[in-house]
């Protein structure tokens, strides 16, 4: 076999392994999102049934609308709150199962745990534990702290969905970074010790980049995941108190499914994707500079 | 191939928003509704199967539960997707916009002895003299009283507030959220949230900021409602008063405790009474809306209002009488069915409802979230409302 | 030795928030209502009729069945696709890989809210309203998948390309190399995979909602919504019953599984 045949069955193998993932992602996601597209140029409505084109117009909406940037702001709080929360307790309680330690596999399993529970008996159990007289509050009282009401403070307010959120999901970062600590080779920690470095210094020397193709792959799914989180908001807070919780994709939902702006939903649903693309795409570039493996 | 180009005409279809042709043969329909009850749907299932005995040419009739946390929202997107339900339930607060929107076929004519129905009661669902839902709930707001917490029966809000203080005074509904259902109260006063022709803002007005004080001193001061974020189950026992409506009653076949119903109490302005509505419509754009239309009509006719009666009070006046309600309400006394019953659905105000409905309740209920806090300016945060649903009231 | 009391002290203490809402869970399905909303770890009198009135109110058994077959077939359908993408992504170059990659990739970005309307009226203009299809093929091919296959690709790339240069010296093609080297080594990634995925299947709630229409098609999440009572208002103890049912076997077979899962992950890592 000739190294050219052998190039050209290559190809034809790539294009097949992709071909299931490619054509799903033409059916079901890109097909889709061109619709949306298409309707964000159109006002749609629903109940009367009318469907008028409209060009730019929801667009010029878009950049004249004070909710939305009211919503903006909300977004970029929230989602950088969970970004730097879920990673940095992740890789916190990863790094303490990672002790030599009896019993490590019990508490793993109990902080993987929430991740399994329906989100709709975990929203209204901390619906209840952060009331006033709850849970929390009461927990804060032992050591003499009066709790505020939780989810009736705008600042509050968010930094509990924040939490609420975090604490139900971290479970599934913290098994990846376990996966890559238990990875990292034991001798560099050992030639480190012995050149005199800190345990400081051999976490950030040695671990950090040795796990940073695993931090890229958690804070990706995690900040995407961020600007996706909805049911949690929709029934702790209702994007209240006030428009303080108020997140982008809670804001969709308003105006398409409430307010049957369907057309300005779409205009709403393209400018949340623009955000996320954008995102991920700058991550993506700078993996070279950072990530091991990558460059 | 051939799929794909049916899912295009279909998406295209779609957008153009097909108008439903008769469709001959036989028929099937289908009626989206939130309960999941299985007594509810065990009659309506009932009164289906003797409809279909008689219409051969109907070979099913589907009630689709959707669940109520979210359910225009399904609806909405059951319709936009091409899946229009022919029948569905309708939430009184959506009403002004599927009866303005021309979503719902007319019915009046389909609808046995119309004339009958209370006038107040179906004003809702009605346009330019048509109507275009039943209204088969019509629910009044009542007083409930704890008789083990409570001896002596308050009259007016003042003297409720007086004795549930430190005692709970819960309004199940609002949660801080459903500012509609304050509406229980601030009628006393005279206060509407808007004008009658739905142009004038009404929270600024000096009868709303009297109400709305009273009831921000029964949180703050007095102790009475529960302050926002507390839940407290008056149906469990743990509260001296509820003010809900009267359909929540069968909540308390199992109570542990003593209770009795009483009309809302009186404000300043005297007696007054409001109600909760749940309306069933035909879709338009429903293949078969003559033959929904039709089901419609035996589905609402007084024999099987007066089964629905059990769970859904009626506004058939040949059935809002004590005697005939007492069957199906064995849990109420005649005099309470009368007074707040019968009379609260004569004479009753509907709770506040306007075209775009949602987007003023979002907004108001976040304009509303500074007020609940101990130190409140009230007639400031009124002014805000009233300055935040100005564009949207005008917009009609 | 007190190094490791702080230790155990500080995991006790970080357990509480991620423990105890389950724990209210599964005490508050025995509990009267009446006691459902006080403080008490325990309930005064323990009863297990709401576990009777779940199976009474609704076709539970049949919603288990339907939850877990589509959540099997779906686990399943993702780690066929998500690994022949993810290592043909990795490790095969062919013209136009990149571009397809972002293709791909791009169904990581969208929320299910923006695009449901669209596949709505897909799958209602194939007949295949209040059917399990769409819950079935849209995860297996469509933006459910996507993040499969990034972890299949991020494993697929550290794998040492020695392996595979001695196999295609034995003379195995492409697609030998595949299932006889690359796709055993992959256990641990497919193990992720299958985790991930299921618990994605399982949990699924906006997509039943808007697709399934009767009682013996609905899925369990679906299912926690439909115990209420004459009036509308939630039923929250047997709820919780039902809620319990659908978490703690699941719990289960993560104690049991987990072994494997976090060790094997741990030899090969999501490496990057």
């Amino acid at each position: 076999m000739t190294f050219w045949t052998y190039r050209r069955r290559d190809n034809l193998v790539g294009y097949l392994f992709v071909a299931p993932a490619l054509l799903g992602s033409l059916a079901f996601v890109l097909f889709p999102l061109a619709m949306v597209a298409w309707y964000s140029l159109n006002e749609w409505n629903v109940l009367g049934g009318t469907f008028e084109f409209i060009g730019g117009e929801n667009y010029a909406r878009l950049l004249a609308d004070e909710k939305l940037r009211d919503s903006l702001v909300a977004t970029a709080w929230f989602a950088a709150g969970l970004v730097v929360l879920n990673l940095s307790l992740a890789l916190l309680l990863a790094v303490l199962l990672n002790q030599k330690l009896r019993g490590t596999t019990l508490f793993r399993t109990l902080f993987f745990s929430p991740v399994l529970v329906s989100l709709v008996a975990w929203t209204l159990v901390w619906q209840l534990m952060l009331q006033p007289e709850g849970s929390v509050n009461g927990l804060l009282g032992v050591f003499g702290i009066d709790g505020p009401n939780w989810l009736r403070g705008e600042t509050t307010a968010m930094v509990s969905v924040v939490v609420v959120q975090v604490i139900k999901n971290v479970g599934l970062n913290m098994v990846l970074f376990l996966a890559a600590l238990q990875g990292v080779p034991a001798p560099l920690y050992e030639a480190a010790k012995i050149d005199g470095a800190g345990p400081w210094t051999r976490f950030r020397r040695i671990t950090i980049p040795l796990i940073s193709p695993t931090i890229l792959l958690t804070s990706i799914i995690t900040i995407v995941g961020s600007l996706q989180v909805f049911a949690q908001i929709a029934v702790l807070t209702q994007g209240g108190p006030g428009t303080s919780t108020t997140v982008l994709i809670y804001y969709l939902y308003q105006q398409a499914f409430q307010f049957h702006h369907f057309g300005y939903g779409a205009t709403i649903s393209v400018l949340l994707f623009v955000i996320v693309a954008a995102l991920t795409l700058l991550q993506w570039r700078m993996r070279r500079k950072w990530v091991l493996h990558e460059s | 191939m051939s799929r794909l180009l049916a899912l295009i005409c279909t998406a295209l279809l779609a957008l153009t928003a097909c108008s439903g042709s008769a469709a001959t043969g036989p028929k099937s329909l289908r009626m989206t509704v939130w309960t999941a009850n299985e007594a509810h749907l065990k009659l309506l299932n009932e009164i289906a199967a003797e409809y279909r005995a008689a219409h051969p040419d109907v070979t099913e009739i589907k009630f689709d539960t959707i669940p109520a946390d979210g359910y225009t929202t399904t609806l909405t997107t059951q319709i936009a997707g091409g899946n229009a339900p022919d029948l569905a339930w309708i939430l009184e607060e959506s009403a002004p916009d599927f009866v303005s929107s021309g979503a719902l076929a007319p019915i009046r004519a389909k609808v046995e002895k119309a004339d009958e129905l209370v006038p107040s009661a179906i004003k809702l669902w009605e346009k330019d003299g048509e109507l275009y839902a039943y209204p088969f709930s019509t629910s009044p707001f009542g007083l409930f009283v704890n008789t083990d917490l409570v001896k002596e029966l308050p009259k007016t809000w003042e003297q409720a507030v007086a004795a549930s203080a430190g005692k709970n005074l819960v309004l199940p509904d609002f949660k801080y959220q459903n500012w509609a259902v304050l509406s229980a109260i601030w009628r006393g006063w005279g206060a509407q949230a808007w004008s009658e022709d739905g142009r004038q803002c009404g929270f600024a007005s000096p009868e709303m900021k009297d109400a709305m004080t009273f009831v921000h001193k029964a949180i703050f001061t007095d102790k009475a409602i529960p302050g926002p974020g507390t839940t407290v189950d008056f149906f469990a026992g743990n509260a001296a008063m509820a003010v809900s409506q009267i359909s929540r009653a069968g909540a308390l076949k199992e109570a542990k405790f003593g209770w009795t119903l009483l009309p809302l109490p009186q404000g300043p302005k005297g007696d007054y009474a409001v109600i909760g509505q749940a309306g069933v419509g035909v879709l338009k754009r429903s293949k078969n809306a003559e033959a929904a239309a039709d089901f419609l009509g035996f589905f609402t006719n007084a024999a099987n209002s007066a089964k629905l009666a059990q769970f859904f009070p009626p506004v058939r006046q040949s059935l809002l009488n004590a005697g005939t309600l007492a069957k199906s309400n064995p849990l109420l006394k005649p005099e309470q069915l009368q007074s707040v019953v019968i009379d609260g659905i004569s004479k009753g105000v509907v709770k506040p409802s306007h075209q775009g409905q949602e987007e003023l309740n979002q907004t108001i209920r976040a304009a509303l979230d500074p007020l609940w806090k101990p130190d409140a300016d009230i007639g400031q945060v009124l002014d805000g409302v009233c300055t935040k649903i100005k564009p949207l009231l005008e917009r009609q | 030795m007190s190094r490791k009391v702080w230790l155990y002290g500080l995991l006790c203490l970080l357990c509480v928030p991620f423990v105890f809402p389950t724990w209210w869970m599964v005490t508050s399905s025995m509990k009267p209502i009446s006691e459902i909303f006080s403080e008490s770890l325990l309930p005064s009198e323990w009863t297990f009729s709401t576990y009777e009135t779940v199976f009474r109110m609704q076709p539970f058994g049949q919603q288990y069945w339907n939850s877990l077959y589509i959540a099997v077939i779906v686990t399943a359908g993702t780690m066929a696709v998500a690994a022949l993408a993810g290592y043909a992504f990795a490790r095969i170059r062919f013209p136009g890989q990149n571009v397809l990659f972002v293709v791909v990739l791009t169904g990581l970005l969208i929320p299910s809210e923006v695009t449901i309307v669209p596949l709505f009226q897909m799958f209602q203009s194939f007949g295949m309203t209040n059917t399990h299809w769409p819950l079935i093929i849209v995860p297996i091919f469509g933006a459910p998948c996507v993040l499969a296959i990034f972890i299949m690709r991020q494993f697929f790339i550290a794998l040492p390309p020695e392996l595979e240069e001695a196999a295609r010296m034995d003379g195995l093609g492409r697609a030998g190399i595949f299932y006889r080297i690359a796709l055993p080594l992959s256990r641990p990634a497919l193990g992720a995979v299958a985790i991930f995925t299921f618990l994605h299947s399982w949990n699924l709630y906006l997509e039943p909602i808007v697709y399934l229409s009767t009682p013996d098609m609905f899925t369990l999440p679906q299912a926690l919504t439909q115990f209420v009572d004459i009036y509308g208002g939630p039923m929250w103890n047997v709820q919780l019953a039902a809620a319990t049912m659908t978490a703690v076997p699941i719990l289960v077979v993560f104690v049991l599984a987990q072994r494997q899962f976090i060790e094997g992950l741990a030899h090969t890592g999501v490496k990057g």
